[in-house]
């Protein structure tokens, strides 16, 4: 009793130390990654100057995403060099050392342009190496939990009923975190605080369907019949767990996915790192919720006891 | 003893019918919710523009009906076996757990598509009148409308089984159901939605719907089929 409650106080704490320390340590080793190219107006204090860049606009209407830059504008053989000062889907403005020219867009045979690349820090990103491991142990524990329900579908043993019960605790633990910080990214990233996309809609059918459990269990009396109703809809849940996995991989989903081999070194050294601490942490909200219902078991035994 | 589980499950089905056919309880009431929620869909659709199409939301409206009126006639059926006693002696009698649940699921099924032969009709001569149909691919309807039907009606009768004994019944069973239900409504709605629009481009979708559901049908009837041994009984 003693040992597995000081186990379990060891996994959290050492769950802890690595968890926050890949998260602390990726922000020395593997550096913050850039948005890619941002435009310069505003916030030019939070943008990182990367380079030169010189390249050929497809179409002569995309000039407008380059007002303030230098631009090689080919009309007819003539070809006229200056600073972008105004465009439109229709004409662009050129500043040529002073003299304003207006080019009609249908005249550019070709234009190139050319300035400094900027990226703005990617500071959303760094959410990964919490958000992801708290998913995927989410999945993990899921799944332990509908081993259990199928454990006690078997054997009827109450104990198993009670593994199930306090997986799906954690479960729903993770998957709030999960949520919760997937919300604040997509903020971040998409703009949008929620998007009905293939992961974020599976993955709010598996919150529902673990809330549902409780429901079940919370409005059955008999307790025998509980833990029956209870392990039986954990299974038939647990169907949704691998759609939800695996949907970024099968339809086209604006989820990020991991492509193997698609981390660099530093990144994937904090990601795993951060995965061992998760699941440590996992197992430990899992064993001391254990032992605290294995001690009112106790109590109420006792109790039984004393009443004679 | 394959033909006396063929004998016994034609009876429970049977039993299932002729209590229907005298009380007209789960026809009366399954359809006269799906009017009702033909009335609200009317009201809903109110305020839209004169050049909203109706043909773009009819696979959607049309599931959303199927899928609450299956739930209210769901939770009837096992009432009903419930309070008369008849799951007890239904269980006590010398009939295979499996026999139960496939006679349920068949019963649940035939009220369940009698109700949705009629709500369709009512449904495009409320909504649909005066949009251009393709007929060769709306004959493609029922087909989904069964294969959607079979999954609604093999996992809600376990559901319901579940829901029946539990303290707050009408409320239980909508919350396990409808996410449950939601890889099925995504693939019926898509394939039924390409169906109502027709043409070439649409069948390819269908299809890729229908699959969903029927691979859907397969996994969950399974399961459902493997669960309620032990659920009928506990």
């Amino acid at each position: 009793m003693k040992s597995a409650s000081t186990r379990a106080l060891i996994a959290l704490a050492l769950g802890g130390v690595l968890t926050l320390g890949a998260f602390l340590g990726t922000f020395f080793w593997a550096g913050v990654p850039d948005f890619g190219f941002v435009r310069t107006a505003g916030r030019a204090e939070s943008v990182r100057y990367q380079g030169p860049f010189k390249q050929e606009v497809a179409e002569a209407r995309y000039l407008q995403n380059y007002v303030g830059y230098r631009a090689e504008v080919e009309t007819d053989g003539d070809i006229v060099q200056g600073t972008i000062t105004e465009a439109s889907d229709d004409a662009v403005t050129l500043d040529a050392d002073g003299d304003s020219v207006t080019i009609d867009a249908a005249d550019v045979t070709s234009a190139i342009v050319s300035g400094s690349t900027y990226g703005r820090p990617d500071w959303g990103q760094k959410i990964f190496y919490f958000h992801v491991p708290v998913a995927e142990i989410s999945f993990i524990v899921f799944a332990v939990a509908a081993f259990y329900s199928l454990r006690f579908i078997m054997t009827r043993r109450r104990q198993y009923d009670q593994k199930a019960r306090v997986a799906m605790e954690v479960t729903l633990t993770f998957i709030m975190l999960t949520m919760a910080t997937g919300i604040l990214w997509t903020r971040a990233a998409w703009g949008v605080w929620w998007e009905w996309e293939p992961r974020l809609t599976t993955y709010f059918i598996m919150t529902l369907l673990v809330i549902a459990y409780f429901v079940l269990r919370n409005s059955v009396e008999d307790e025998e019949r509980r833990a029956l109703y209870a392990a039986a809809f954990s299974i038939l849940g647990f169907i949704d767990a691998p759609i939800s996995f695996f949907i970024t991989r099968l339809i086209p989903s604006n989820h990020p996915v991991i492509e193997r081999g698609g981390l660099e070194t530093p990144m994937l050294v904090s990601f795993i790192v951060a995965q061992i601490g998760m699941l440590l942490v996992g197992y430990a909200i899992y064993q001391l919720r254990m032992g605290e219902m294995k001690l009112t078991d106790r109590i109420e035994h006792a109790k039984t006891l004393l009443e004679g | 003893m394959a033909s006396l589980s063929g004998r016994q499950f034609r009876a429970m089905v049977k039993k299932d019918i002729v209590m229907e056919l005298r009380t007209k309880e789960m026809i009366m009431s399954m359809g006269l919710y799906s009017l009702l929620t033909m009335v609200v869909y009317f009201v809903a659709l109110s305020q839209t523009g004169s050049n909203f199409d109706p043909r773009d939301i009819a696979a959607g409206l049309l599931w959303l009906a199927f899928i609450f009126t299956s739930m209210l006639g769901l939770n009837r059926s096992l009432v009903h076996e419930k309070d008369q006693g008849c799951l007890e002696a239904l269980l006590l009698s010398p009939v295979d757990r499996p026999v139960i649940f496939f006679a349920k699921v068949i019963g649940n099924l035939i009220f369940l598509l009698a109700v949705e032969a009629l709500t369709i009709p009512v449904f495009g001569f409320l909504f649909l009148q005066g949009s251009s149909l393709d007929i060769g691919s709306m004959a493609l309807v029922p087909l989904i409308m069964f294969a959607g039907s079979v999954g609604i009606a093999g996992v809600g009768t376990l559901l319901a089984t579940m829901s029946v004994n539990t303290s707050g019944k009408d409320f239980v069973l909508p919350v396990l159901f409808i996410p449950l239900m939601y890889p099925l409504l995504l693939g019926a709605v898509s394939a039924t939605a390409a169906a109502i629009t027709g043409g070439p481009d649409a069948m390819g979708g269908f299809w890729i719907g229908m699959a969903w559901v029927v691979g859907y049908d397969v996994i969950m009837l399974l399961a459902s089929y493997g669960l309620y041994e032990f659920i009928v009984g506990a």
